[in-house]
């Protein structure tokens, strides 16, 4: 695996450079201990440890400029067994100079590379073989000895390596899964991302779809009014471009006032439309109910045999409702309980009482025929109509207003017996500290 | 010959009295009705010569009376007004009511209309193969239309110069004066027939020359009679651009 090789070749020169880093201060160190050692005991010998500051600093140099190049390593192998060939050569083959030389080929071993270790070995030999007598005898036992070493450091470097070489084979394939779940978590991120654009989309869609429907509905809410209209207008231009007896036709003065009535059938439509398109966060304020209820209900054109009652009690907390709001969903909701009464009339009751928590109950309650069953559960739809003329937007913005308040409204009705709707107005629109 | 009278069905009280007001003033008699069935009870009553209706209406829907008025009354012209467009409408067209007219429409436009359609024109085929004539005819007679079919161009010409035609089902493909021929000197004698040209799908470049000589209505072989009833209905609701 390409990836485990370059793995553990950059840990093998990492450990490489490193030893060379250190058998640099080593050398340095060795060097000045041995000038300590020569200047309290032996200074005949001052001379020979200077020159071994020479024979110091050129693998010094070495490390410093190519850390990890093979070249320094041997080198500095070379410098370290010459240093302990030197220690040999100055104590005359000590016990404890043999024991340097063998410490230093431990210490070369450290590379964890057979050839620094023979180039090491080589010199250490030669070194010995200058420095004391050369016997044959003593050639074949520090060859043994030095053989028997790096046959043990051999097997110990070809032991590091294979671990040095398992552990980047396990590294390779912890960052190659870690890639690959990388990877899939970046296509995971990307399909979120897509999914949540067309997700958007999908709404942005069905908005469209809506505002369409909405747009296709008012606009045809406004052809009859405005037909009723362009009638008018025509007859009295006509008439008026006949001469001045057209002050006497009766129709002229009555068909101004349609025109006049229809424009505002047109404004109230269009106006619908805008409450119904403005989502306007309702602006608070103490708003007593009863005299609310008074205002929608001087404002609902009164219809023969009906009557209305506002038995909201005067004593009823105080709510806090946005009255610009709040005042087309009594109007809305008593006009269409007027309307739905049958032609033997009826009664529309508007009743406030407070709730469970604070809470405010309001309930616009008649007697007329009840809503049909397979109507009630769509009322509150936008663009639901069961009338030839209406936009089916009334209850809608009733629904949206009062969802803005924070309450909920629901329909009880029975064929036959009346329609109840329920307003509940949370208690944050009734107990509120001023 | 005495003021024509029309039947206005409309359940919208300003709009029905506006309306019936501008009919009135043009000299025309109208009768009214505020819905479907109270137009039935009128019809029964009175003799008119067109039925005006609204088509949204509570109870009987105008495009049922339609449907009505044409099995009671076959040969009577019933104009539709609508505030909707929909399958209804189509049906109704394609079952051969006179025309829908949409609203808010222009009352000079809706004069003009009635008063055509109380005359009750004729639809004009012209088509060189005559069998194929022919049948577009009796096709359009069986849906209850009037028509008549000529075999070339010239006598199209002369026919449409009588003024007992407003529109004009013409196969472009022609032998004699060519089909753009024939749309070309119709427009230039500024004739109140509107064009339907008609051809195969291989003649494209005749309904582009016919087309550069003023408004048609186009359409392919083979063509509905369903579809082509509809577009005779409807180039009769469109404004004559010649007068």
């Amino acid at each position: 695996m390409a990836r485990a090789a370059r793995l553990f070749e950059q840990r093998l020169e990492d450990l490489r450079r490193r030893v060379d880093g250190r058998f640099a201060w080593l050398l340095a160190g060795q060097w000045l201990a041995a000038l300590l050692v020569a200047g309290a005991f032996s200074a005949r010998d001052m001379g020979a440890v200077l020159s071994g500051a020479a024979l110091g600093l050129g693998p010094m140099v070495l490390a410093w400029r190519w850390p990890g190049a093979p070249l320094t390593r041997h080198v500095l192998a070379a410098a370290q067994l010459l240093g302990s060939a030197l220690f040999l050569h100055l104590t005359e083959g000590r016990v404890e100079a043999h024991c340097h030389l063998f410490v230093s080929l431990v210490l070369i071993a450290f590379y964890r590379d057979w050839r620094v270790l023979l180039t090491g070995s080589a010199v250490g030999l030669l070194g010995v073989l200058t420095a004391t007598q050369p016997d044959a005898w003593n050639l074949l036992r520090e060859t043994l000895w030095v053989a028997l070493l790096d046959a043990v450091l051999l097997v110990a470097c070809r032991d590091v390596l294979a671990e040095l070489r398992e552990a980047a084979g396990h590294r390779a394939e912890a960052e190659l899964a870690r890639e690959r779940e990388h990877s899939h978590t970046v296509a995971l991120d990307a399909a979120l991302r897509e999914l949540h654009v067309l997700q958007e989309q999908h709404v942005r869609v069905e908005k469209l779809a809506a505002v369409g429907q909405l747009a296709a509905c008012v606009g045809h809410e406004l052809r009859n009014p405005l037909a009723a209209v362009r009638n008018a207008h025509t007859y009295v231009s006509k008439r008026l471009a006949r001469g001045p007896e057209a002050l006497q036709d009766a129709r002229v003065p009555q068909f101004l006032g349609i025109m006049e009535r229809e424009l505002n059938v047109c404004a109230r439509i269009i106006s619908d439309l805008l409450d119904y398109a403005r989502e306007r966060a309702p602006s608070l304020q103490p708003c007593p109910l009863r005299p609310l209820v008074d205002e929608a209900l001087a404002v609902v054109p009164a219809r023969e045999g009906v009557r209305l009652h506002n038995e909201v009690p005067e004593a009823l907390p105080v709510p806090w409702l946005d009255k610009e709001q709040f005042r087309p969903v009594l109007i809305n909701l008593v006009q269409n309980a007027m309307e739905a009464m049958s032609e033997r009339g009826g009664e529309v009751a508007v009743r406030a009482e407070p709730g469970e928590d604070g809470r405010l109950l309001l309930r616009v309650v008649d007697d007329g025929p009840g809503i049909p069953s397979d109507v009630l559960p769509r009322i509150f739809e936008p663009l639901f109509t069961t009338k030839t003329r209406g936009t089916g937007l009334g209850l809608a913005i009733v629904a949206g207003n009062v969802r803005r308040h924070g309450g909920s409204i629901s329909v009880r009705s029975e064929p036959g017996r009346g329609s109840e709707f329920l307003i509940q107005l949370p208690s944050s629109a009734t107990r509120r500290s001023a | 010959m005495s003021a024509p009278r029309i039947l206005v069905v409309e359940d919208d009280v300003s709009l029905r009295l506006t309306l019936v007001a501008n009919l009135e003033l043009e000299g025309l008699e109208v009768v009214e009705a505020c819905d479907a069935e109270e137009a039935l009870l009128r019809l029964e009553d009175v003799r008119v010569d067109l039925v005006l209706t609204d088509i949204r209406m509570p109870g009987m829907d105008g495009v049922e009376l339609f449907r009505h008025v044409k099995r009671t009354r076959p040969g009577l012209p019933v104009v539709l007004m609508s505030a909707f467009v929909g399958e209804r409408v189509d049906d109704a067209l394609a079952e051969g009511a006179f025309t829908v007219l949409p609203k808010p429409y222009d009352v000079n436009h809706l004069l003009e209309t009635v008063l055509r359609a109380v005359r009750s024109p004729e639809v004009l085929v012209v088509d060189d193969v005559e069998a194929s004539a022919d049948s577009t005819v009796n096709a359009l007679r069986a849906v209850g239309l009037r028509a008549r079919a000529v075999y070339d161009g010239e006598a199209a010409l002369a026919s449409a110069r009588t003024g007992a035609f407003d529109v004009c089902v013409l196969d472009l493909l022609l032998s004699g004066i060519s089909g753009p021929e024939v749309v070309q000197r119709l427009r230039a004698s500024r004739l109140p027939v509107a064009v339907i040209a008609v051809s195969a799908y291989a003649s494209q470049e005749l309904m582009r020359r016919a087309a550069a000589h003023g408004a048609v209505s186009c359409m392919h072989k083979p063509m509905e009679l369903r579809e082509l009833v509809q577009s005779i209905a409807r180039v009769r609701g469109q404004p004559r651009l010649t007068r």
